[in-house]
C-alpha cells in the first residue's frame, strides 16, 4: 500500500567530488520505509549513512535517482519548498549542535512552531508539555550552554517531534552520550515511535541504538549490504 | 510562510550580545565615524555659511540693485534717484533690512601718504542689521546719522596713511558734474574688520553729507538683506520687475569666488562623508563575514530544521541593521554633543594671521543642519545594508550539510 510508505528511494546515487576524485557515497540504492517504522542505518565510516539521511531530508541533492517523502518527489521542489517540507514534515536530530545557542530550551522547542505561525499561547503550552513529558520540564529556561549533552539531545528531540512530523531523521544521536544517557534517549525515541507513530530513521555505529530499531539496514561502500527485521529484539 | 519580525528581532538582539566584543568594536567604529562626520560636516557648514555671510555683509547684501553702467564705470554719473518713500517690494517677513548707498572712488590724503579707495555714503541706522558695519570692532566713534560729515577709516588704512583718529584727511572725488571735489574730513573712528582687505578698501561717511559734496540726490546702489538666502532668487525677480531700468544682482553674481566656494563646500561634505562611510562599510563587511563564517554550523542547522534561505539572509540583515541603528543613533547623539560642546566656536586665532589673510573669521562656529544628519543616517543605512548583503549571501551559499560537517 503506497499510503503506508513514507520514504521511497529509487536508484539513488550520490557522487561527491573530492579534489577531482569522484567518491561514490551512494551507489544506486533502492530503499523504502513504511509508516511507523524504526530503522537504523549501520555500516562502517564512509559507507554512506549520513549521505542517505541528508538526501531523504532534502539537505542534499542526488546525482541520480529519486526520493519521495510522504508522496512528494523532492526533485519537484525548490530550495524554499524543501525548507517548508522539512519544517512541516521532517524532524532532525544531529550528533551535536542541534540547538540555537541564544534561545532557551523552551524557546528552542517553540522555534519551529514560531516559523509555522502557531499562536503564542498554544506554542507555549505545547513546548512546556513536550519538555515535561520528556522529563526535562524544569530545564526550560536554560540555554543550551547550560545543559549537558544528554539534556541537549532531549531538547533537540522535543523540538523535532513537537510539531508531529511524519519522519524523524537522527544522525548519530548518541555519539556524544554515555551509555546510560543513550539508553534514556533511546527509550524516548521508542516511545515516540510507538505512541505517536512517528517514523524514525537513524544512522549509527552504536549497537545499542541498533538494538532498539525494528529494522536494521547495513550499508557498505554506498550500497545496501543487508536489510533485516529484528522482530525478536523488539516486542 | 512569513517569518515573524519579532522572532527575527529577538534572535538578532540576542546574537548581538553573544558576539559582544566584536559587536562592541563595530559599534564603537560606527559611533566614532558617524559622530566625527556629523561634527566635521557642521564645521564645514559653519565655514560655508560664514563665508556666505561675509560675502553678504561685505556691503553686498543678498541682492543689490545698480545702474546698468555702474560696474564698468563706478562713479556718481552712474547713479539713480529713488522716489520719496520708496520701499523694496519684498515681503516683510523675508526682509532683514535694506539701505541705499552712494559709493564712489576717491583718493584719501594724510599729511604724509595718499591712498585710493571706495568712499561710501551710508545711513548708519540702516547698516546695523545689514552689513559688517553693524558688528565690526571700532575705535573712536561711529557715524551718527546720514548727515554726519565725519569719516570712518579702516585700521590698516590709518596705519598706511600714518594718521590717527581725530586728525583730518583730505578726500578728492568726482562730483555729479564731472568735476573734481576736494574736501577735508575729520576721522572720528577706525574699524577693525576680520581681514585687512576691507580696512584698506572702504571709507565711510554720511550719505546725505556725501550727496551734498557731490551735488546730487542720486545714490549708486540699493542693498537688500533677506532673512534667508533661499529667498534671493524670488526677491531678485521682484526687484527687477519693480525697477526695470536698473540692474539687479544677487551675491552669487557679485561675489563669484565666494559663491563657488559655497558650492564646493556642498561637494566637500558629500565626498568626506562617502570616504568615511566606505571605509566603514569595508570594516563592516569584514566583521560580518567573520561572524557569519563562525556561525556557519548554526545556519546549517537552522536550514535543516526548516528555515528558508531567504529567512536566513533576512536574519543576517536584521542583525547588522541592529548594530548599525545602534551605532548610527549613538553616533548622531555623539556628533550633536560635540557640536553643542563647540557651540561657542573653535578658536583658530593660533593661526589667526593666516586665517585673517585668507579673509576668514578666526572663530569657527559649527552649524548643525538637519538635512546633513538625515543624509548621513540614511546613506549609512543604505551602504550598511549593501555591505551586509554579501555576508548574508555567504551565510546561505554554504550547503547545510557541508556546514554541519564542519567541526564534526
Ligand atoms: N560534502 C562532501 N564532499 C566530499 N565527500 C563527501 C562529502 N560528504 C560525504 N563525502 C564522502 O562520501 C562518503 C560517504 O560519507 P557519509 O558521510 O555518508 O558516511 P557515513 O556512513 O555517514 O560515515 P560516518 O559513519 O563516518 O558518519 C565518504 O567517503 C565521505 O568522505
Ligand atoms: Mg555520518
Amino acid at each position: 500500500m503506497a499510503d503506508d510508505v513514507v520514504v521511497v528511494c529509487r536508484q539513488l546515487s550520490r557522487i561527491y567530488d573530492d579534489d577531482g576524485v569522484p567518491v561514490n557515497a551512494l551507489d544506486g540504492v533502492d530503499f523504502d520505509v513504511t509508516r511507523g517504522d524504526f530503522v537504523s542505518l549501520a555500516g562502517p565510516s564512509g559507507s554512506g549513512k549520513s549521505t542517505l539521511l541528508n538526501l531523504i531530508g532534502g539537505l542534499d541533492e542526488p546525482t541520480s535517482g529519486n526520493v519521495v517523502v510522504d508522496g512528494t518527489n523532492l526533485a519537484d521542489l525548490d530550495q524554499s519548498q524543501r525548507s517548508d517540507l522539512r519544517l512541516n514534515k521532517i524532524g532532525f536530530v544531529f550528533q551535536s549542535y542541534n540547538l540555537i545557542p541564544v534561545l532557551t530550551a523552551r524557546e528552542n522547542v517553540e522555534f519551529i512552531m514560531q516559523l509555522q505561525g502557531v499562536h503564542a499561547a498554544e506554542r507555549h503550552r505545547r513546548a512546556i508539555d513536550m519538555l515535561s513529558s520528556l522529563g526535562i520540564g524544569d530545564l526550560g529556561d536554560r540555554r543550551p550552554g547550560e545543559l549537558s549533552g544528554g539534556q541537549q539531545q532531549r531538547v533537540a528531540v522535543a523540538r523535532a517531534i513537537v510539531t508531529h512530523p511524519v519522519l524523524l531523521l537522527a544522525d548519530e544521536p548518541s555519539a556524544n552520550l554515555d551509555s546510560k544517557t543513550t539508553e534514556g534517549l533511546l527509550d524516548l525515541l521508542r516511545t515516540i515511535n510507538r505512541e505517536h507513530g512517528v517514523t524514525i530513521i537513524t544512522a549509527t555505529h552504536d549497537p545499542m541504538v541498533m538494538s532498539y530499531a525494528r529494522r536494521r539496514v547495513h550499508l557498505k561502500d554506498g550500497r545496501i549490504e543487508s536489510d533485516e527485521r529484528a522482530g525478536a529484539l523488539t516486542v | 510562510m512569513k517569518m515573524p519580525l519579532i522572532l527575527l528581532l529577538q534572535l538578532g538582539w540576542r546574537n548581538l550580545w553573544r558576539q559582544r566584543r566584536r559587536n562592541f568594536m563595530l559599534l564603537a567604529a560606527i559611533l566614532v565615524a558617524v559622530g566625527g562626520v556629523v561634527l566635521i560636516n557642521s564645521l564645514i557648514r559653519g565655514f560655508q555659511y560664514d563665508m556666505m555671510e561675509d560675502a553678504v555683509e561685505n556691503l553686498t547684501g543678498h541682492v543689490k540693485v545698480l545702474a546698468p553702467g555702474y560696474r564698468d564705470d563706478p562713479s556718481i554719473v552712474q547713479g539713480f534717484e529713488l522716489a520719496d518713500g520708496w520701499q523694496p517690494s519684498v515681503p516683510t517677513a523675508e526682509l532683514e533690512g535694506w539701505t541705499r548707498r552712494v559709493r564712489v572712488p576717491a583718493v584719501v590724503m594724510s599729511e604724509r601718504e595718499t591712498r585710493g579707495l571706495n568712499l561710501v555714503g551710508i545711513d548708519p541706522a540702516d547698516e546695523r542689521d545689514l552689513s559688517f558695519l553693524g558688528t565690526v570692532a571700532m575705535s573712536g566713534e561711529r557715524l551718527r546719522d546720514a548727515d554726519d560729515s565725519h569719516i570712518v577709516l579702516g585700521r590698516e588704512l590709518l596705519t598706511q596713511l600714518d594718521t590717527k583718529v581725530g586728525r583730518r584727511v583730505v578726500v578728492i572725488t568726482q562730483g555729479a558734474d564731472g568735476l573734481n571735489r576736494e574736501a577735508g574730513f575729520r576721522v572720528i573712528g577706525a574699524f577693525d574688520a576680520e581681514g585687512t582687505a576691507l580696512e584698506k578698501a572702504f571709507a565711510f561717511t554720511g550719505r546725505t553729507a556725501l550727496q551734498r559734496l557731490l551735488d546730487t540726490d542720486a545714490v549708486t546702489e540699493i542693498s537688500v538683506r533677506l532673512t534667508d538666502d533661499a529667498h534671493s532668487a524670488e526677491a531678485s525677480a521682484e526687484l527687477a520687475r519693480e525697477l526695470p531700468s536698473l540692474q539687479v544682482m544677487d551675491w552669487r553674481q557679485l561675489e563669484p569666488l565666494a559663491a563657488a566656494m559655497f558650492e564646493y563646500s556642498d561637494a566637500a561634505i558629500f565626498v568626506w562623508f562617502l570616504i568615511v562611510m566606505i571605509a566603514l562599510a569595508f570594516g563592516l563587511v569584514n566583521t560580518l563575514i567573520t561572524a557569519v563564517m563562525e556561525r556557519v554550523r548554526e545556519f546549517g542547522m537552522l536550514r535543516a530544521i526548516g528555515m528558508r534561505p531567504g529567512q536566513i539572509v533576512l536574519q543576517v540583515l536584521v542583525e547588522s541593521t541592529l548594530v548599525m541603528l545602534l551605532g548610527l543613533g549613538g553616533g548622531v547623539v555623539l556628533g550633536m554633543g560635540l557640536v553643542a560642546y563647540f557651540a561657542d566656536g573653535i578658536d583658530l586665532s593660533a593661526w589667526a594671521q593666516g586665517v585673517e589673510m585668507a579673509g576668514l573669521r578666526s572663530v569657527l562656529v559649527p552649524r548643525l543642519m538637519a538635512e546633513d544628519v538625515v543624509l548621513v543616517t540614511t546613506l549609512s543605512l543604505v551602504l550598511g545594508l549593501l555591505g551586509s548583503a554579501y555576508p548574508a549571501w555567504r551565510a546561505v551559499s554554504v550547503k547545510p550539510l557541508d556546514a554541519l560537517r564542519r567541526g564534526t
